[in-house]
C-alpha cells in the first residue's frame, strides 16, 4: 500500500497570528507549529510603543492627565484614575468625598464597557457574530454617558485630573446612568449577555487554555485571569483606594483557569460593577467636586520630593503607576504597569504552547487583551 | 502599620537595609545591589509571590541607576518596594528570571532594551519593542527625545513645525 | 418609486461594488472605528463592510499613530491591495504626529509613507467623521468613473 499521509503530514513550519486582528490594535505572535499543534509561541509586540512612561517626564501633571488617558484605549478613565491618584498621593492632596465618588462611577462604568468590548471581540473572535453586534451597541449607550460627563466619547481628556473631577455631573446624569444599567443588567443577577449564551461559544471557549493557579500567580496574571484560575484576589478589596471600602460587592472566582471561566468571571463582574455604580449613586454626598487649591489650574506646581506606586483594579487587571519626584514641577520618572504586558507575553506564550491553531484566537481574546497598555 | 515594620524591620536585621513605610500597606526598602536577590528569595518565602513589576529611575546626577522591584503579598497584603543603586558606567546586576520564570524575564527584557541595564542570568535580553534602533538606549535621561525629534522629523524653515523649536 | 430618483440613489446605482475596507488599526481607531462597524452606527448600510484580508480591500484605513515597526507593515500591506485602492487616515496623529509630536518612536507625517487620500481630523475622531469621509470616497468614486 502507498502511504501518501505519512508525507503529507510531516512539516513543521511557522505561522504569524497578527499584527492585524479584526478585535484589537496590532499585536504579532509566532507560531511554530507541527501539524495542527502549537509547539512554542513567541510574542511580537512593539507595534504601538510611544513611549509615554518618558513621554510623561517632559510633561507637567495638567498635561499628563491628558496623556494617561491614552494608555489603553478600551478604558481610558481608569488610566485617568491611577494617573490622578498617583500625583494626589505625591502631593497629599485632599480629594473631596462627592469627587471620590464620581470617580468611582466613572471608573466601574468604565470597567462594564471595557468588558462589553471583551465580549464582542470573544464573540468575533469565535465566530458569533450576533454577540458582537449587541455588545457594541451596548457599549454606545455608556460612551453617550462619558461624553455628556466628560465631554469626549472616548478620551475624556483627563476628566479625572489631580485634585478631583474636572466638572460636576451634569444635571440628569444620575438617572440617565441607572437607566443604561438597567438596559445591560436586566434585573439583579442577569445580564443580556448571558441570554444571548449559547452552545457554539462555550464549546469553542471550554477546556481551552487552562491556567492553572500557581503558574499565574507565577506569570504575573491579575484581574480576571487570575480570578478565572481560582484565585480570589481583587486590587479594590485586598488593597482598597478612592472609596471602594464603602460598598459591598463580591469577586467572582472560577476554578477551571480554562478561556470560558475567565469568561465568566467577566460576565459575573459586570453584574458586581453594576451593583457599584447603583450603591455609589445611592451614596453620593453633596460638596465640591475639586480640592479648592486646583479649582483654578495653576500650570507649575511643585511635586514634593518622594515616591509613590499606586495599583488599581482596572478592567485588565492591576494597573500601576510608580511615580518618582525629585521636587520639580514635572514627575521624575514614571513607571506605568500595565496588566496587559504580562498576559500578552509570557501568560500567553505559556497557553498557547501545546494548543491547537483553532484555538488560538479563543485563547488570545479570552486574556481581554489590550496591546496599547502593553507597549505604552 | 504593625506588619509593615515587621517586614522592614526583618529585612533591616538580615541585611541591613534602610527603609520606611510610606502608608498603610506600602513598604520602601534599600538594599545592597549584592543582596538584593537573596533579599527577593526571602521575602516570596515569606509569601511575596506577585511580582508586580521591575523598573528603573535613571539617577544622572549621582551617576547611577535605582532598580526598584514591587512585589505584593497576597496573603498579608502588602506592597513591599526593593530598590538597589548600580553604577551607570557598569550597569550589571543580577536577573531574577530563575526566580519568576517569565514573569521576570520579560520585565527585565524590557528594561535590558529601554535602559540597556544588563541582567546577568537572563538568557532572553533580545528587544522587545523597537526594531532596527541604533540609538542609544531610549529612556536614559541623557538622550534627549526633543532634541533628536527636531533634528530628525522636523525643519526649521517648515512654518507649521517652527514652533516645536520654541 | 417616483419619477425622479434620488441624488444617491443616482451615485449608488453608479457603484459596481460595495466598497471593501481594511482595518489597519493602531489602538484608537480601534476604539472608534469598531463602534462605527456595530450595530449603532452600522457602516454596512452605507454599502461598505470590513474584510479581514488586505487583497480583498478597496480602502485602508490607516487609524492613528505609526511607529516604525508598525507603518513598515502598513506599507507591505498597501502593496498588497489591488488598485484602485485608497488610504484614509484617521486622527490627527497621522498629520502632525498629534500629542506624539516628541516621541522618538512614532512617524510624524504619514503621507511621507503613504499616498494619503483623505485626512479625517479629530483625537479620535467621531463615528460621524467617518461616515462624511465614507460619503466622500462616495464622491470619488463617481468622479473617478
Amino acid at each position: 500500500m502507498i502511504n501518501v499521509f505519512e508525507r503529507l503530514n510531516d512539516g513543521k513550519y511557522t505561522i504569524y497570528f497578527g499584527p492585524a486582528h479584526p478585535g484589537s490594535g496590532n499585536f504579532g505572535v509566532k507560531l511554530e507549529v507541527d501539524g495542527e499543534c502549537v509547539i512554542s509561541a513567541r510574542a511580537d509586540p512593539g507595534f504601538l510603543h510611544r513611549g509615554f512612561e518618558k513621554l510623561m517626564e517632559y510633561r507637567i501633571p495638567i498635561q499628563n492627565a491628558v496623556l494617561s488617558d491614552r494608555i489603553c484605549i478600551l478604558e481610558s478613565l481608569a488610566w485617568n484614575l491611577v494617573h490622578a491618584e498617583a500625583v494626589d498621593e505625591l502631593m497629599g492632596i485632599d480629594v473631596p468625598e462627592r469627587a471620590r465618588y464620581i470617580r468611582v462611577v466613572l471608573a466601574e462604568l468604565s470597567r462594564i464597557q471595557s468588558h462589553l468590548i471583551w465580549f464582542g471581540v470573544i464573540s468575533a473572535g469565535t465566530g458569533f457574530d450576533t454577540g458582537f453586534k449587541i455588545a457594541f451597541g451596548l457599549r454606545d449607550y455608556i460612551l453617550d454617558i462619558f461624553e455628556m460627563v466628560t465631554g469626549g466619547r472616548v478620551y475624556p481628556a483627563g476628566y479625572i485630573c489631580p485634585g478631583g473631577v474636572r466638572r460636576d455631573f451634569p444635571r440628569g446624569a444620575k438617572e440617565r446612568i441607572m437607566r443604561v444599567i438597567s438596559k445591560i443588567c436586566v434585573d439583579e443577577d442577569t445580564t443580556v449577555l448571558e441570554k444571548l449564551e449559547n452552545k457554539v461559544l462555550k464549546d469553542r471557549l471550554e477546556g481551552v487554555g487552562v491556567l492553572s493557579a500557581r503558574e499565574a500567580i507565577k506569570l504575573g496574571a491579575t484581574g480576571p485571569v487570575l480570578r478565572g484560575s481560582g484565585i480570589k484576589a481583587d486590587v479594590r478589596r485586598d488593597d482598597p483606594y478612592e472609596v471602594y471600602e464603602c460598598f459591598e460587592f463580591e469577586i467572582p472566582t472560577m476554578n477551571e483557569g480554562d478561556a470560558y471561566a475567565r469568561y465568566c468571571v467577566g460576565i459575573e463582574e459586570i453584574k458586581e460593577s453594576a451593583k457599584i455604580v447603583r450603591q455609589a449613586l445611592k451614596m453620593m454626598p453633596d460638596g465640591d467636586y475639586i480640592a479648592p487649591q486646583f479649582r483654578k489650574p495653576k500650570l507649575h506646581v511643585k511635586i514634593p520630593e518622594g515616591e509613590v506606586y499606586v495599583r488599581n483594579e482596572v478592567a485588565r487587571g492591576e494597573g500601576c503607576v510608580y511615580m518618582v519626584s525629585d521636587g520639580g514641577d514635572k514627575p521624575y520618572r514614571v513607571k506605568i504597569r500595565g496588566p496587559s504586558f504580562l498576559h500578552m507575553i509570557p501568560v500567553l506564550e505559556h497557553l498557547l504552547c501545546g494548543a491547537e491553531i483553532a484555538d488560538v484566537p479563543a485563547i488570545y481574546w479570552s486574556l481581554n487583551v489590550c496591546p496599547a497598555d502593553m507597549d505604552r | 502599620m504593625k506588619r509593615e515594620i515587621e517586614v522592614l524591620q526583618c529585612l533591616k536585621e538580615k541585611f541591613g537595609a534602610e527603609g520606611y513605610v510610606r502608608r498603610d500597606r506600602r513598604v520602601f526598602i534599600t538594599v545592597d545591589a549584592e543582596k538584593v536577590k537573596e533579599a527577593i528569595l526571602l521575602l516570596k518565602n515569606k509569601g511575596y509571590e506577585h511580582l508586580s513589576a521591575i523598573s528603573v529611575t535613571d539617577w544622572i546626577k549621582d551617576g547611577e541607576f535605582e532598580i526598584t522591584y514591587h512585589l505584593w503579598s497576597y496573603e498579608s497584603k502588602i506592597l513591599v518596594t526593593l530598590k538597589t543603586r548600580i553604577k551607570r558606567d557598569k550597569a550589571i546586576i543580577e536577573s531574577i528570571s530563575d526566580i519568576w520564570g517569565g514573569n521576570a524575564r520579560t520585565h527585565e527584557r524590557e528594561m535590558h532594551e529601554l535602559f540597556g541595564v544588563e541582567f546577568l542570568g537572563n538568557d532572553d535580553l533580545v528587544p522587545l519593542f523597537l526594531e532596527d534602533w541604533d540609538g542609544p538606549p531610549p529612556f536614559r535621561k541623557d538622550f534627549d527625545w526633543r532634541a533628536y525629534v527636531r533634528e530628525k522629523f522636523y525643519s526649521m524653515d517648515n512654518e507649521r513645525e517652527r514652533s516645536y523649536y520654541d | 418609486m417616483g419619477k425622479k430618483k434620488s441624488k444617491e440613489a443616482k451615485m449608488m446605482k453608479k457603484l459596481i461594488k460595495a466598497i471593501w475596507v481594511f482595518n489597519w488599526f493602531n489602538s484608537c481607531g480601534f476604539a472608534e472605528l469598531v463602534p462605527v462597524v456595530g450595530s449603532r452606527w452600522d457602516m454596512e448600510r452605507f454599502g461598505m463592510i470590513v474584510v479581514g484580508n488586505p487583497r480583498h480591500a478597496d480602502v485602508l484605513f490607516i487609524a492613528g499613530y505609526q511607529t516604525f515597526k508598525s507603518i513598515r507593515r502598513a506599507q507591505r500591506i498597501y502593496a498588497q491591495m489591488p488598485e484602485p485602492k485608497v488610504v484614509i487616515a484617521l486622527g490627527s496623529c497621522t498629520m502632525t504626529g498629534g500629542m506624539y509630536w516628541d516621541s522618538y518612536n512614532t512617524i510624524k507625517r504619514l503621507e511621507d509613507y503613504l499616498p494619503v487620500a483623505m485626512y479625517i481630523p479629530g483625537c479620535p475622531p467621531r463615528p460621524e467623521a467617518v461616515f462624511e469621509a465614507c460619503a466622500k470616497i462616495f464622491k470619488h468614486v463617481e468622479e473617478m468613473e
